[in-house]
């Protein structure tokens, strides 16, 4: 099937996302909730593009609009900034000192948000990766919380949570780096909840916390070594060298 | 006057959600326990009911006697004694509980030449009132699950859709989607199982329609149910019904196991060999639950956010298996509509909108209740004819449809005809069918604050437009009502809103903005007064309304200062009273008390 | 010991319904219903008996306005805040009512004799504006009328 973003023409299969198509073509679209790996958010409507379908002319979010017949597409209309920059405002109201957001209210060319009262310390915009990969892990040691314009995400009873294994995928995905997770020596703090590390047999850097370790082990039910993931790949490389001889 | 006592065998007690309110009940027990007792001494037939709501809430609680068909309104327990003498052992009218018209200032006997009945036409409450929601039979003696076996017995699925289809009847919960092809769509689909939904959420502030007929005529929709069910080949159905109904629970209960033991619903329904079920699911208590896929997310157990519906329900809904989501007002018409025919249903109302529609008409209107009217009546007509105009004879200014979703029409338009294309065209919808109208002490940023800020509280909260741009929405608005908006800030307001409109995920964002897109559009020189002259004209805005004594009417009757609430009017020593301001929490009851309009609602605060 | 009361009932509630997630709400429901909040015992149990995680729980408690994390009053004072309520000036009611007990709606006073909430429309639209005490109806209410309804309940203890 073919598809024509921004009269582009672009291959497309039956049920990929408008997004991923656009990607692969090199077409940018913005976008703050996605990650490939949990694709399926459609939370901050950065990536809302115009589709047109013969005469009617919808808006979409690109990263979970499935393609089921050739459409024309359109990513950076008039009023598709437009929207955009109203979003990024209101973001920037939400977040005033994030970078991220930062960078995308420039890149927009937006004044700094005076017009509302906002809170300096917050740094989330409920983009809704965290909750998602603590639950890909298994855990489910955070989640959302209340709803409407009081809606946040926190541990339950925003205690720490006797679940949490500290494995940090929450803060790996977050976008704006909302989510603090703090190494020093051989302890690990997140979520308020502290946790020990443990050290690379090989290079010595501490690299994993000690349940997360142990649950990763049970989880596969196989004993694995005590090795990150940089000795890992460089343990492999080598191991091809010495197969290949390059 | 023995022969007509015999005539009165049916008294219907209304029961329905504003009589309740009023010890109606009681009023049932009594009447009852009145006529139990003495049933072994005079021979009379009379059976009394405690029915759903017979629509006239403003005067309520309502009795009807049948078949004679007169009604008492505002009766009170201690009127039982004198009812059941007077009128069910010797048939005569007691004049004073009958309704009193103030338009045509006469008294009426009879439902029908009340001004509130007359145009009315029920299809989706034709038993609410009628019968006795817990009786089966009654159901049954009106004709009920005769659609049913026409349907299950003589039919094929493909009749019952095109009949529905042909019908051109659209869903009742807002958005007017075609309910034949929904089921069209749902019955191609070769993925099983396929799921049923009725959707009782009824989350609209200001509204009751689906309330009062799960409450009042729970087997209609059933029988509705099963009938959709069978068409598109499904076995399982779901009630999500709202959890502060309980009645409505324990009726639809009890109906569902009445119709169980009848073999309406369970194995073999009618031994047609065809199996399907209901199960009730109570709400959570939030709003954005009746949009169909955060409803769907609920009953599977989770939080109600709502997903992108690219995919459509009828596709994946329900465990990701087709679904068909229908409102309980479409699914009450279904019957009627299997019985009598399509062509007998699109003569009746518009041609893009056929049948009828029922309405809660509530606010500043001197007839509040529940009515059905058919589609294509104007504003006008439903407003004077049926809501017999505005209450305390104050001046007209809007009427709100839709609930939040809705918008607020203004007095030129009140000709324009309720469907739910026209209603979408001045920039409101249909919704599920409030009705609320509004008069000169409404004031309307006040009106569109009120949305926001349930909005802002109902809202999942899941995407950025709705989420944050409500938020903003709300402060701005609050800012106006406070006196510290500026001109700029209208522009803005604006701006939100046409973002929001367009981006955000679900219909509750999308349509949030409405209450405030429309007000602004109708009702633009009221936020310029309280932006610019800091004054909110309707005297409801407390930051920009300052209550005064007029020296010149008052009489010094001192009502005013015995009912301020916070001690704030005080008589001077010329006798004349003032209240103080520093006190003055603005409730507006010494408004209220005056019988000689002496206390002036002024404008204009000093700007902070 | 009252504690081991809490997780008596909470068995019973839960075993009432097979262990399927879809029944999770209802569940909590009723555990609402007979405590008037949801414990935090409660909680665990349910988390147990269902497998599910407890920021789940947790999330659901906090997003369903029928469940609640915080023991509420012996009365409830529900002021109707439907739209037709509202623009009979139910707000005024709300305002008196917190000025006379000292708390915000959604708030409970120190003593747990009333909690103060707003609700959506009770559907007695026509006796506009509308309070509700438990289970007592209270129709065309006014401002002054709001000190001697909160006396019918004993009033406040000064
Ligand atoms: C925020 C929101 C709230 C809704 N609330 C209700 C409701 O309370 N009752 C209802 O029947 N439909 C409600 N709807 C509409 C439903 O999503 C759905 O369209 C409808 O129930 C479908 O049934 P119908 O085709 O019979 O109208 C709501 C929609 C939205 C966006
Ligand atoms: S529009 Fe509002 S209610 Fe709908 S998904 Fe977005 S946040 Fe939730
Ligand atoms: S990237 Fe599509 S909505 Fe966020």
């Amino acid at each position: 099937m073919q598809i024509i973003i921004d009269k582009v023409k672009c291959e497309a299969k039956l049920g990929e996302t408008l997004l991923t198509i656009a990607r692969r073509n090199n077409i940018h679209i913005p976008t703050l909730c996605h990650s490939d790996a949990l694709a399926g958010q459609g939370n901050c409507r950065m990536c809302m593009v115009e589709v047109s379908e013969g005469k009617t002319k919808k808006m979409v979010a690109s990263c979970i609009y499935p393609v089921t017949k050739s459409i024309e597409v359109i990513t950076n209309s008039e009023t598709l900034t437009k929207m955009r920059k109203t979003l990024v405002m209101l973001l920037s109201a939400r977040v005033p000192h994030n970078n991220t957001i930062l960078k995308l209210r420039q890149e927009y060319n937006l004044p700094p948000v005076t017009r509302f009262k906002s809170d300096d310390e917050e740094e989330c915009i409920l983009c809704g990766l965290c909750t998602r990969a603590c639950d890909e892990m298994g855990i489910s040691a955070i989640s959302t919380v209340n709803r409407g314009i009081n809606k946040k995400v926190s541990t339950p009873f925003e205690e720490p949570s006797t679940v949490c294994i500290g494995c940090g995928a929450c803060a790996h995905v977050c976008p704006t780096g909302a989510i603090k997770i703090e190494d020093i020596g051989e302890e690990r703090i997140i979520w308020e909840k502290s946790f020990e590390l443990l050290r690379c047999s090989n290079c010595g850097k501490p690299f994993i916390t000690r349940v997360g370790f142990e649950y990763i082990k049970n989880k596969i039910n196989t004993e694995i070594e005590t090795v990150c993931e940089n000795c890992r790949k460089d343990a492999i490389t080598k191991k091809l060298r010495d197969i290949y001889g390059f | 006057m023995k022969n007509q006592s015999m005539r009165i065998n049916k008294i219907l007690v209304c029961c329905g959600p504003g009589c309740l309110s009023n010890d109606s009940l009681d009023i049932y027990e009594a009447l009852k326990n009145k006529i139990e007792s003495d049933k072994p001494y005079i021979s009379i037939e009379t059976t009394v009911k405690a029915t759903g709501c017979h629509g006239f809430c403003e005067i309520g609680p309502l009795i009807k006697f049948l078949p004679l068909d007169f009604f008492y309104c505002n009766v009170k327990v201690s009127d039982v004694e004198e009812i059941y003498q007077k009128t069910i052992k010797n048939g005569e009218i007691i004049e004073r509980l009958l309704y009193h018209d103030q338009n045509s200032n006469q008294k009426i006997k009879s439902p029908e030449e009340a001004g509130f009945y007359k145009g009315q036409k029920k299809i989706a409450l034709r038993n609410v009132g009628e019968i006795d929601p817990l009786s089966i039979d009654d159901y049954m003696k009106r004709g009920g699950y005769k659609a049913l076996k026409k349907a299950l017995l003589k039919s094929t699925t493909e009749q019952i859709i095109s009949e529905v289809e042909e019908s051109g009847l659209r869903g009742r919960g807002g958005a007017g989607f075609p309910t034949g092809f929904k089921w069209r769509q749902c019955a191609q689909m070769q993925n099983f199982p396929k799921y049923i939904i009725c959707n009782g959420d009824e989350g609209d502030p200001g509204a009751f329609m689906d309330r009062s007929i799960l409450e009042g005529d729970p087997h209609s929709i059933i029988e509705g149910m099963v009938i959709g069910a069978y068409a598109v080949d499904s076995h399982s159905g779901f009630m999500y019904i709202r959890d502060e109904y309980f009645l409505a629970i324990k009726n639809m209960t009890k109906a569902l196991e009445q119709a169980r033991n009848y073999g309406y619903l369970g194995q073999d329904i009618l031994g047609s060999g065809y199996d399907f079920d209901i199960q009730i699911v109570r709400g959570g208590g939030a709003f954005v639950c009746g949009e169909s896929t955060a409803l769907m997310a609920s009953i599977e157990g989770r939080v109600g956010e709502p997903r992108a519906k690219y995919i459509r329900s009828v596709e994946k809904g329900l465990w990701d298996k087709p679904t068909v989501l229908n409102n309980v007002e479409t699914w009450a018409n279904i019957p009627v509509i299997i019985n009598e025919g399509a062509s007998r249903f699109k003569s009746i109302g518009t041609a893009q909108s056929p049948g009828t529609k029922v309405f809660s008409l509530v606010g500043k209107v001197k007839n509040t209740g529940l009515i059905e009217v058919p589609m294509g009546m104007t504003l006008r007509q439903i407003i004077y004819d049926i809501g017999g105009g505005i209450a305390l004879n104050k001046k007209f200014k809007a009427v709100q449809t839709g609930g939040p979703s809705g918008g607020c029409i203004p007095e030129q338009l009140l000709d324009l005809k309720v469907d739910f294309d026209s209603l979408d065209k001045a920039g409101s919808m249909m919704g599920s069918g409030g009705m609320i109208v509004m008069d000169e002490t409404t004031c309307m940023v006040d009106v569109a604050k009120y949305y926001l800020a349930f909005l802002s509280e109902e809202s999942c909260g899941k995407c950025v437009p709705c989420r944050e741009g409500i938020r903003r929405i709300l402060v701005i608005l609050e800012d106006i009502c406070n006196g510290r908006a500026q001109d700029e800030d209208l522009d803005l307001l604006i701006e939100i809103c046409e973002t929001v409109q367009a981006t955000a995920l679900c219909g509750l964002g999308k349509t949030a903005p409405n209450p405030v897109i429309t007000t602004i559009k109708y009702f633009k020189d009221e936020y310029i007064a309280h932006i610019r002259d800091k004054r909110c004209p309707a005297g409801v805005c407390k930051e920009l309304t300052i209550y005064s004594i007029d020296k010149d009417k008052c009489k010094s009757c001192g009502l005013c200062a015995k009912n301020c609430p916070s001690s704030a009017i005080k008589q001077e020593q010329s006798k004349i009273f003032t209240i103080d301001q520093t006190k003055c929490t603005k409730c507006g009851a010494c408004v209220d008390i005056c019988n000689f309009h002496a206390v002036k609602i002024g404008g204009a605060l000093a700007c902070r | 010991m009252e504690n081991q009361q809490d997780f008596q009932y909470t068995r019973q509630i839960s075993q009432q319904y097979p262990q399927d997630k879809r029944f999770l709400l209802a569940i909590l429901q009723d555990i609402q219903k007979e405590y008037n909040y949801l414990p935090r015992e409660s909680l665990y149990m349910v988390q147990e008996y269902m497998d599910i995680p407890l920021a789940k729980l947790y999330s659901m408690a906090t997003f369903y306005k029928a469940l609640s994390l915080k023991p509420k009053g012996r009365y409830i004072i529900k002021v109707c805040d439907g739209t037709a309520c509202h623009i009979r000036a139910s707000q005024t009611l709300t305002d008196e009512i917190s000025k006379i007990l000292k708390i915000a709606p959604g708030q409970t006073t120190s003593d747990g004799r009333f909690s103060l909430e707003t609700v959506n429309c009770l559907g007695s639209c026509a006796a506009a504006p509308v309070i509700v005490v438990n289970d007592r109806f209270y129709g065309k209410v006014t401002p002054s009328m709001v000190k001697t309804i909160i006396d019918e309940y004993g009033g406040i203890y000064s």
